[in-house]
């Protein structure tokens, strides 16, 4: 590594009264992407006196730092720009952080093109309440006929931000996004920042999501903080990513052992198919084969993609991540012993509470209970008669009652219909609110039923 | 004999039916409030169906499914669409005519009968030889009338799109009687981004003659009733027919931008007869968007009453499918058309063919077979020459 340059901070522009809120934008070398981010930002709603910008330039060698000089008397907020040798995403926020002056932090990636009520949003939803993690929506942009890996990427993307405006989604730390979340900067400074150490992607907001669920911090869907997210990853660099994140979660499983269960380093010996069993052998003990034959397969996904063959290509980019994530596991634990001996540490002394919840009360109470005791796992019952198990799960959030509705609607349905359908037949006595899911077709007469005669 | 068609919530079923003297059997459609959750056939006696027998058969077939959606509705939790970046789309319905004004004049009866929720309503009459259905829109102020010049259900389709004043263009045919619930059903759908077509479920208006039951049994449009997502991570674009059929579909506007207009050397109107609604499923899915088939978008369909209509009509879609097939092969390079085609002819239409000639019970009359391998062997030709043409006048009128 070269000799760090002084960190040099400037502040070109208007100062004002104390913003109360900061967006700190982490950026290496894409000036023009930036650019975009600055021109969306220079659209908000928000009141201008209210906010500022701070953007961290992390080992930029392109105009991006001549860029922002030259972009600040355009934006309507304070703009502050600090240049840093490259440190990584998760440092580089830390450096924002720490000069952000507002009470709410944003962070903002710089692939990112927030819509006009971005930072209105984002502000709202943390005013007047208790602490909590706002994640807003980040859709993707991909221009263009796609190819089918960004076909699945942008399906994946609309996925994920899909589940978490889901009003029952249960949050873990990989909820935690880190191209456009928010959050009190005393929650932020308390919990230390991002860790700096992790430098691959991806692991270093998940690392930062394990601790926030860990204080027990909400996470929050802030559904109207929108953002256009101009993805620009490819195929090759996806599986460069999943390399990254086997890395990420071995630091991770280190750190956390009581996650370990939850990480996909712990399905070491599940291997989906034959083949994936040969990859990942290869990957611990022959990377050089391993690697020559992923390169191999790549040139092959090109040719099914050419001949619009769409199954077999999946199958086949579906080895290939997981080749790579288990390449990933190796770059960081070495060795088979020592990931075996990683999973099998010591025992996670708190598993998490579990409670047990009678249904036959009602819903409203069962939930109320659920919200004030907020357990890790809940045991549901009906008169005693078992309902079903929301377990603790590694790196989730505690539970909530709207758990217990989503869960009661899908997965538990049959089984709780079952068991109502026993309890009503044996004359427990049951809360009015189940009653009308019991009651057969009543007849009634009167409409036609007849269409056509 | 026909079969008379029901309508029937479940939760309020009648206490008899009766005079229904002209027909052998009754097809009821179930619905548990307003959304259809099911159908059953049920043998008509001295002209009435067995209230009793109906309502047991209700249970056994639907009593769990019919619990778990009350448990949904108890809990407030009915199956939220994925989550939308803005709001709902508004909805232009735009009816495809061509010299059919009767047919038009019950589909607009219909379409005035839908709640109004802001959409607006368009006729593209396509290529008129008479006036008359100029008429029949002339007695709906409501409705905008624009005339299509170009021969082509798929020319008027475009149209439409391009008329359209609204985010979404809902296609109705003229044949059809959109139930009142229609566009509540369609529009929830595009909550989600990546949905750039919606397909409903489309019931029988009518069996009143051999040539309407055979359709339905044969070739109906309903996919059943439960709400599927299709993108090409769980099924082949080839078989984008599973969606459903253009007679009720909706689509996204933007999807002129994101694959194209409609082919205008298929369906209706062309010699490829049909296949541009199941050409525009394969390049929606191709493209890795999402079509989703919710029973909740209800219409109701007149079939052909005659049989050679019948006939006629399942040789077009022979015709059809395999000129949309050609199209994907030929222009989208899509090799999965090849495993289509033969996992069609060898598991569906050889043993349904083998059934015929055989005289099982329940074969399919032969004559119907027969157009429709007739039609899949001219589809490629048909798709070929069409485009040609199409494409020999577009550089002449240059």
């Amino acid at each position: 590594m070269t000799a760090a340059p002084a960190p040099r901070t400037a502040s070109p522009s208007r100062a004002t009264t104390t913003p109360d809120l900061s967006v700190v934008i982490p950026t290496h070398n894409r000036a023009a992407s930036v650019r975009r981010t600055l021109e969306a930002l220079a659209q908000q709603t928000y009141p201008a006196a209210h906010w500022e910008v701070v953007v961290v330039a992390d080992g930029c060698a392109d105009e991006t730092v001549a860029m922002l000089h030259a972009t600040a008397s355009a934006l309507p907020v304070r703009l502050r720009v600090h240049e840093q040798d490259g440190q990584g995403a998760g440092a580089a926020r830390n450096a924002g952080a720490a000069l952000a002056s507002g009470a709410t932090l944003v962070f903002l990636d710089d692939d990112m093109q927030p819509a006009p009520g971005f930072v209105a949003a984002h502000a709202a939803i943390h005013a007047g309440r208790p602490e909590q993690v706002a994640l807003g929506p980040s859709w993707p942009v991909l221009p263009g006929r796609l190819d089918f890996f960004r076909i699945m990427l942008r399906a994946w993307w609309l996925d994920f931000f899909g589940a978490l405006a889901q009003p029952g989604y249960r949050h873990t730390f990989r909820s935690l996004a880190a191209g456009n979340c928010s959050l009190p900067a005393a929650v932020f400074a308390r919990l230390g920042g991002f860790d700096p150490a992790i430098r691959s992607s991806g692991g270093e907001d998940w690392e930062f999501g394990v601790r926030l669920i860990k204080a027990d911090v909400p996470f929050a869907f802030a559904a109207k903080a929108q953002a256009q997210h101009h993805d620009e990853t490819h195929l090759r660099r996806s599986l460069q990513r999943r390399r990254q994140e086997g890395q990420a979660e071995v630091v991770i499983g280190r750190r956390y052992p009581d996650l370990c269960p939850g990480l996909d380093l712990a399905r070491i010996d599940t291997p989906p198919s034959r083949l994936d069993r040969r990859l990942r052998q290869l990957a611990f003990a022959a990377p050089a084969t391993g690697d020559a034959l992923a390169r191999l397969s790549l040139a092959l996904l090109d040719e099914l993609e050419r001949r619009r063959l769409r199954r077999p290509w999946r199958v086949l980019y579906g080895h290939l991540r997981d080749y790579w994530y288990w390449r990933g596991v190796a770059d960081e634990v070495g060795s088979r012993a020592a990931l075996a001996a990683l999973l099998q540490g010591p025992a996670p002394a708190d598993a998490g509470r579990e409670i047990d919840v009678d249904l036959g009360a009602g819903l409203e109470a069962a939930e109320q209970r659920l919200d004030r005791e907020r357990p890790a796992g809940v045991r549901l019952h009906v008169a005693g008669q078992p309902v079903g198990h929301l377990p603790a799960e590694p790196g989730a959030e505690p539970l909530r009652g709207v758990h217990l509705r989503s869960a009661l609607a899908t997965t538990l349905a049959d089984r709780f219909l079952r068991v109502l359908a026993v309890q009503a037949a044996t004359g427990a006595s049951l809360s009015a609110s189940w009653q009308p899911i019991l009651s057969g077709a009543s007849p009634s007469a009167g409409r036609q039923p007849v269409r056509s005669a | 004999m026909a079969t008379a068609i029901l309508d029937l919530d479940v939760e309020r079923l009648p206490e008899a039916i009766e005079g229904l003297d002209r027909y052998a059997t009754a097809l009821a459609l179930l619905r548990l409030q307003g959304t259809p959750c099911g159908q059953l056939r049920r043998p008509v006696v001295d002209g009435r169906v067995d209230v009793a027998q109906l309502r047991d058969e209700v249970i056994a077939a639907f009593g769990w499914s019919l619990a778990r959606r009350r448990l949904q509705r108890q809990l407030g939790w009915e199956a939220p669409p994925s989550a939308a970046a803005g709001g709902l789309p508004s909805v232009t319905v735009a009816v495809c005519t061509r010299d059919r004004p009767l047919a038009l004049a019950h589909c607009l009866e219909a379409l005035e009968r839908l709640p109004d929720d802001g959409q607006e309503l368009l006729v593209i009459d396509n290529c008129p030889s008479r006036p008359d259905s100029r008429h029949v829109v002339a007695r709906h102020p409501r409705v905008r009338y624009v005339v299509e010049p170009r021969l082509g259900l798929d020319c008027a389709r475009n149209r439409a799109l391009q008329e359209a004043r609204h985010d979404v263009v809902a296609f109705a045919d003229d044949d059809t009687a959109p139930d009142p619930g229609w566009l509540r059903g369609l529009r929830p759908n595009f909550a989600d981004p990546l949905v750039m077509c919606v397909t409903g479920l489309t019931m029988p208006l009518e069996l009143e003659t051999d040539a309407q039951e055979w359709f339905e049994r044969y070739s109906p449009f309903g996919r059943g009733f439960e709400r599927l997502v299709l993108d090409s991570s769980n099924v082949g674009p080839a078989h984008a027919n599973r969606a459903g059929a253009g007679a009720n579909m909706a689509i996204r506007r933007t999807a002129l931008t994101a694959v194209g207009p409609f082919d205008e050397a298929l369906d209706a109107g062309t010699p490829t007869r049909s296949g541009g609604d199941t050409d525009y499923f394969m390049r929606l899915l191709a493209a890795g968007y999402r079509i989703v088939y919710d029973p909740a978008a209800l219409s109701w369909h007149r079939h052909r009453q005659t049989w050679a209509d019948l006939r006629s009509a399942q040789y077009g879609y022979g015709v059809g499918v395999y000129a949309a097939w050609t199209r994907n092969l030929i222009v989208e390079g899509e090799l999965g058309v090849l495993k289509a085609a033969l996992g069609w002819l060898r598991y569906v239409q050889l043993p349904t063919l083998l059934r015929s000639l055989l005289r099982r019970s329940g074969r399919t009359p032969l004559d119907l077979l027969l157009a429709e391998l007739r039609g899949c062997a001219m589809g490629p030709v048909a798709y070929l020459r069409t485009r040609a043409s199409l494409h020999g006048r577009a550089s002449s009128a240059v």
